[in-house]
């Protein structure tokens, strides 16, 4: 939307008005936002479309990296963060290695979703794997498939991590505590979505 | 050939230890025939895994990984780890929070409450990368621990991503790793076990897996493995290898979840380097607990004999 410039000369006025794209919506915080968590230049963005020619997800989805990088420069946090192809990128930083700008798109992704989730917008596998860690230290826990297994390898059924040293769990769980991360979590698993 | 031993933390992860525990057996005794010790990190935990934590809130992914950092900070050894995910948690992590002081402030701030602190005063390594190392380990002195080597197979390398990506901000030890458009080292370490490694269509796209993606679509995730398995398929691929656990268990799980998504059937079997090179250092497929892998490593195995 062009920002008008006031000009006594109406015909100069129209002829130079700034035509720098600008809509009503736009958050302006939303790029030193995204700049700052992660901690990368979106601004410096020239639409080249290196990132989306490098993409896996690009081919087989409507995700597009420039896209969400057009999005970060112009503000446009609404459409940024509840877009649901935010969640198809696979952070293979195929984009962020062959940007010509030293962006990293990929970086742009990751602080959106950041974002999102202030917004508790968030896929629900992701709240689950803080549930595991929360309860066990690990992402992925052991079984009993897999202890049998340890045990006939001549290893420990449980891995020299928290599984074995149970006494550290407590720490992990206050890192998590102090950003609030396992009620929120917990939070939003309830609610449904 | 120097006769020192090098020691390092072994940062385990969690799908190593906990769905192919032979990587963590394997990666034990090679290094240990190659002058690698690799000491029980204690207490160590989920790295967490960078693309389901750092898409919440990297704040806690930062202080999560340096907790694990400060344990082998305690102990002044250096990390090795044997899976991508992991490094790209726990080098980054010790990079980023050695070069920046507003982030180590912060996360400091939040270990002070669990009585640790994060000093920068160790390094961290990825196994495969620590065995390409002429100054630790290197080509021939791998290819002198061989005792049967893997004749007559050809192999497919899958680098991964969270190695070498983004290659801008990585910094190796070794020479002649960082390449991410054709690196070649990988393939040098196949061929050190006596197999033939293969070339292949768009050899550095991802898995699939990362970013949440399996967990969030898990049809968007295998179509990106299928791509994948055609172009290593095309050039008659016998086996794929990889030095990340999470890749193993895409391509791995992966066909079987291809097969019942998308009616295509895939029977190729997917070893860690370390599985491999434990093959080739006489280690049996007991020894490796090659049973618990998806996709039957039987076909490969009976290829070798
Ligand atoms: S590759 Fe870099 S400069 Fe080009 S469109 Fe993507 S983010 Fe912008
Ligand atoms: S990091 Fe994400 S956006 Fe960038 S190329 Fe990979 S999948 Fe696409």
């Amino acid at each position: 939307m062009a920002k008008a410039k006031g000009y006594s000369d109406e015909n100069l006025s129209v002829r130079l008005a700034d035509r720098y794209y600008r809509t009503e919506d736009a958050s302006p915080d939303f790029l030193k936002n995204v700049e700052k968590i992660g901690m990368t230049i979106a601004h410096m963005c020239y639409q080249c479309g290196t990132c989306t020619g490098s993409c896996p997800s690009a081919p087989r989805s409507s995700y597009r990296i420039r896209k969400f990088v057009r999005r970060a420069v112009l503000g446009l946090e609404n459409d940024a963060l509840t877009d649901p192809d935010l969640w198809l990128c696979t952070t293979c930083y195929s984009c962020t290695d062959r940007c010509p700008r030293d962006i990293a798109p990929t970086d742009i992704i990751m602080a959106m979703r950041n974002l999102a989730f202030k917004r508790e917008i968030v896929p629900r596998n992701f709240l689950n794997t803080v549930q595991f860690i929360y309860k066990t230290g690990h992402g992925v826990p052991n079984n009993d498939v897999n202890r049998a297994a340890r045990v006939r390898l001549g290893l420990e059924a449980e891995p020299e991590t928290t599984a074995k040293y149970a006494e550290f769990i407590p720490g992990i769980q206050k890192i998590l505590d102090h950003y609030g991360l396992k009620d929120k979590a917990d939070e939003i698993l309830a609610e449904g979505q | 050939m120097s006769g020192k031993t090098h020691q390092y933390a072994f940062f385990l992860g969690c799908i190593a230890p906990n769905r192919y525990p032979g990587i963590e057996s394997a990666a034990i005794k090679t290094s240990r025939n190659l002058g690698i010790e690799l000491l029980p990190l204690k207490g160590a935990s989920c790295c967490p895994a960078p693309g389901a934590f750092g898409s919440i809130d990297l704040k806690v992914w930062y202080a999560m990984a340096a907790r694990n950092l400060v344990l082998a900070e305690q102990m002044n050894t250096d990390i090795a780890l044997i899976c991508n995910g992991c490094y790209k948690s726990i080098w980054e992590v010790n990079h980023k929070l050695k070069h920046h002081d507003e982030l180590r402030d912060d996360v400091n701030e939040v270990l002070k409450e669990i009585d640790m602190e994060f000093k920068g005063t160790i390094n961290v390594r990825h196994l495969a990368e620590i065995y390409y190392d002429e100054k630790i380990c290197g080509v021939a002195k791998l290819a002198d621990s061989i005792t049967t080597p893997l004749k007559g197979v050809k192999i497919a390398v899958h680098y991964g991503c969270h190695l070498l990506k983004p290659r801008k901000e990585r910094e190796f030890e070794a020479e002649g790793v960082g390449d991410t458009e054709n690196p070649m080292w990988m393939e040098e370490l196949v061929a050190a076990l006596g197999a033939e490694p293969v070339q292949y269509r768009n050899k550095m796209q991802c898995c699939g897996a990362g970013g949440g993606v399996r967990g969030y679509d898990i049809a968007h995730a295998l179509d990106i493995t299928n791509e994948k398995l055609i172009n290593m398929s095309e050039v008659g691929a016998d086996a794929i290898t990889e030095v990340c656990p999470f890749c193993q268990l895409q391509f791995d799980r992966g066909q079987i979840e291809i097969g019942e998504k998308f009616g295509v059937e895939w029977a190729i079997p997917v070893l860690h380097y370390n599985e491999l090179l434990g093959l080739a250092q006489g280690m049996s497929p007991q020894d490796l607990a090659l049973d618990l892998h998806g996709i039957s490593c039987e076909p490969f195995l009976n290829k070798l004999r």
